[in-house]
């Protein structure tokens, strides 16, 4: 069974801090777009990429998940993360490596409560009706721009969303905090990818080399965040490592 | 009640040649011991790329030598995956009829398409043309067997005029079956009257439902060849006199299964579509993933991990809801040294067995 072997005290440095854990109410963000794209990843390094708590999956995949969100608790936002798709004990998930969000109250309030690592940049999604495009610049330039073409109208019911695992400082101390963000998904449709630029450097990890689309979809949805229930230490399995958040 | 053992030919890391030679190996003297012992069949998966999970890629090849070292015992495809981008139906008849022949009419004959992107993705499958090539597949290969010449105009292949040969020796073709992992394929079975080779643990009472549901369809069926009315789940098996020594390696070997099985890509998960409901392959799982990544993956109902009591009550459970046969999964990762593999074969065989005549 292959495990992460990143060193997850380098890792710590560009880790954000959470002051307390549950410290406020379940953020809601209704009438959100939420569109995700999947891609097969080289293999190379995929053990690498992870801390030693989770496994990578097979093929290893990266996700890139946008929210345009036109209301919630800090204001309109947007956010796009960067995130590798892995497992955690038995469960599905995905390791953030970084977030960049346009709004910096939404920023501050994601970043202190449910641990994202953000940074400032800007995030447009063009929707036409034959595709949609995304892209996100900071002060790199353009990190990530995606075309998604050919959309097929689907039921809400069948995409699936894998909660993140994101490291950050908790009052218990370094941890991967579980987020689990709920989806009432109202239309959705799916596409096919086509990267055009991904800079993984700003995004963190220059080791992510996307080689293969799998999908993209495109969803209008409710976007509820709720309370942190899990936090896991980084260095050991899921199975020993858990910790119920009360 | 029959019985068949359930073959994944699981690796564990690290893939030296003699690792996956010991698998082999070790499976067909399971496959030899079953035979003399009495088990009814011995079924193969098809895999592709899934590292030590399954390493049963050529299951053709394993079930020829298969046939060749055993006398009785009838031989599983389970199953063949019926895409074209991995096996042209020409080519799934042509095999099947050769190791029918071989093994003397001993074939059952499964068919599946497919849970995970890691194999879909690896032969570029559209995950959304799966259904409909596995059902063209199903239809037209008891044609192919029955027919002196065949000719076909299809979605996933068309073909003129020729003779596919050899024939099978069962006539008129060896027994369908049908994978049934996501909800719902007992009713694909029941409609085209073959079996119902259920892959994935079902709890009692899901398991009575389908069995029922299946029973009730299959006298309404539109049937594709010779129809196939049966219905196999399946199951672990560690049988040991000792209650505790039973439980603590039985459930060792499940437990390493679990997490491999969860380890897998499935295609759900990655790809948005109507095609797949479920996670699919053996160990559905809920689809929010939802809970706590610190919990172990449940012991399934009536599961056959125990002494032999045990395990006659549990199987007498299964036939009362009308299950035909159970196929065993007796090790994972060779996490069961072999010998004690083989022990648990012995036991089950002289002592669970006879109660079910």
């Amino acid at each position: 069974m292959l495990r992460g072997t990143a060193n997850f005290e380098e890792l710590a440095r560009r880790a954000p801090v959470i002051d307390a854990l549950n410290d406020l109410e379940p953020a809601s963000c209704r009438q959100a777009d939420v569109l995700q794209v999947m891609y097969e990843i080289a293999t190379l390094h995929r053990e690498a990429m992870l801390p030693p708590a989770l496994h990578p999956t097979d093929p290893p995949l990266v996700s890139w998940l946008f929210y345009r969100c036109p209301a919630s608790p800090w204001g309109s936002f947007s956010m796009a993360q960067t995130r590798i798709e892995c497992r955690s004990g038995l469960r599905l998930r995905a390791y953030l490596v970084s977030s960049i969000v346009d709004n910096t109250t939404a920023a501050d309030a994601l970043r202190r409560h449910w641990g994202f690592a953000i940074h400032a940049g800007r995030i447009e999604l063009h929707r036409h009706y034959d595709s949609t495009r995304a892209t996100v610049v900071t002060e790199h330039g353009t990190i990530l721009d995606v075309i998604v073409s050919d959309p097929n109208p689907l039921s809400p019911g069948d995409v699936q969303y894998v909660a993140n695992v994101n490291l950050a400082h908790t009052p218990r101390g370094l941890r991967l905090v579980q987020v689990e963000p709920r989806y009432q998904v109202e239309r959705l449709e799916r596409g096919q990818p086509r990267v055009i630029t991904f800079d993984s450097a700003s995004w963190g990890d220059p080791r992510i080399e996307p080689v293969y689309p799998i999908s993209a979809s495109f969803a209008l949805a409710d976007i509820a965040i709720p309370r942190v229930r899990y936090v896991c230490r980084p260095d050991a399995l899921a199975f020993d490592g858990t910790e119920a958040v009360d | 009640m029959q019985f068949g053992l359930f073959f994944e030919l699981s690796v564990p890391r690290p893939f030296t040649a003699d690792a996956e030679r010991r698998v082999f190996e070790n499976a067909l003297e399971q496959a030899r011991v079953a035979d003399e012992l009495g088990f009814d069949s011995l079924w193969v998966v098809e895999h592709h790329f899934l590292e030590e999970y399954s390493h049963s890629s050529a299951p053709e090849l394993f079930l020829t030598a298969c046939a060749m070292q055993t006398k009785a015992v009838r031989l599983g495809h389970g199953a063949v995956v019926c895409v074209p981008q991995m096996n042209h139906p020409v080519r799934v008849a042509e095999r099947a009829a050769v190791l029918d022949i071989l093994s003397g009419g001993r074939l059952e004959f499964g068919t599946a398409r497919s849970s995970t992107w890691t194999e879909l993705g690896g032969f570029a499958v559209d995950p959304d043309d799966t259904k409909k090539t596995w059902d063209e597949y199903v239809r037209v290969l008891p044609k192919m067997w029955t027919q002196e010449r065949f000719a076909h105009e299809g979605v996933s292949f068309s073909m003129p005029e020729r003779a596919i040969v050899p024939k099978p020796l069962q006539k008129p073709h060896p027994p369908l079956w049908v994978t049934v992992t996501s909800p719902g394929t007992e009713l694909d079975a029941a409609d085209r009257g073959i079996g119902c080779l259920g892959v994935a643990a079902a709890s009692y009472a899901e398991q009575e439902r389908r069995t029922k549901e299946y029973r009730r369809r299959i006298q309404l069926c539109d049937p594709v060849g010779a129809v196939n009315n049966r219905v196999a789940t399946l199951n672990f098996l560690y049988c040991h006199e000792d209650q505790k020594q039973a439980g603590s390696t039985g459930l060792l070997m499940l437990s390493v299964f679990g997490l491999l099985n969860a380890h897998l890509l499935s295609t759900r998960e990655v790809y948005p579509t109507r095609a797949y409901q479920s996670l699919g392959n053996l160990a559905p799982r809920a689809s929010s993933d939802d809970g706590s990544p610190g919990e172990r993956r449940a012991v399934p109902e009536g599961i056959a991990i125990g002494s032999p009591e045990q395990i006659i009550a549990a199987v007498k459970r299964w036939e009362s809801i009308g299950v035909d046969s159970i196929n065993f999964i007796v090790n994972a990762a060779e996490v069961v040294p072999q010998e004690q593999v083989l022990q648990s074969l012995r036991l089950f065989a002289g002592d669970v067995m006879p109660a079910f005549p």
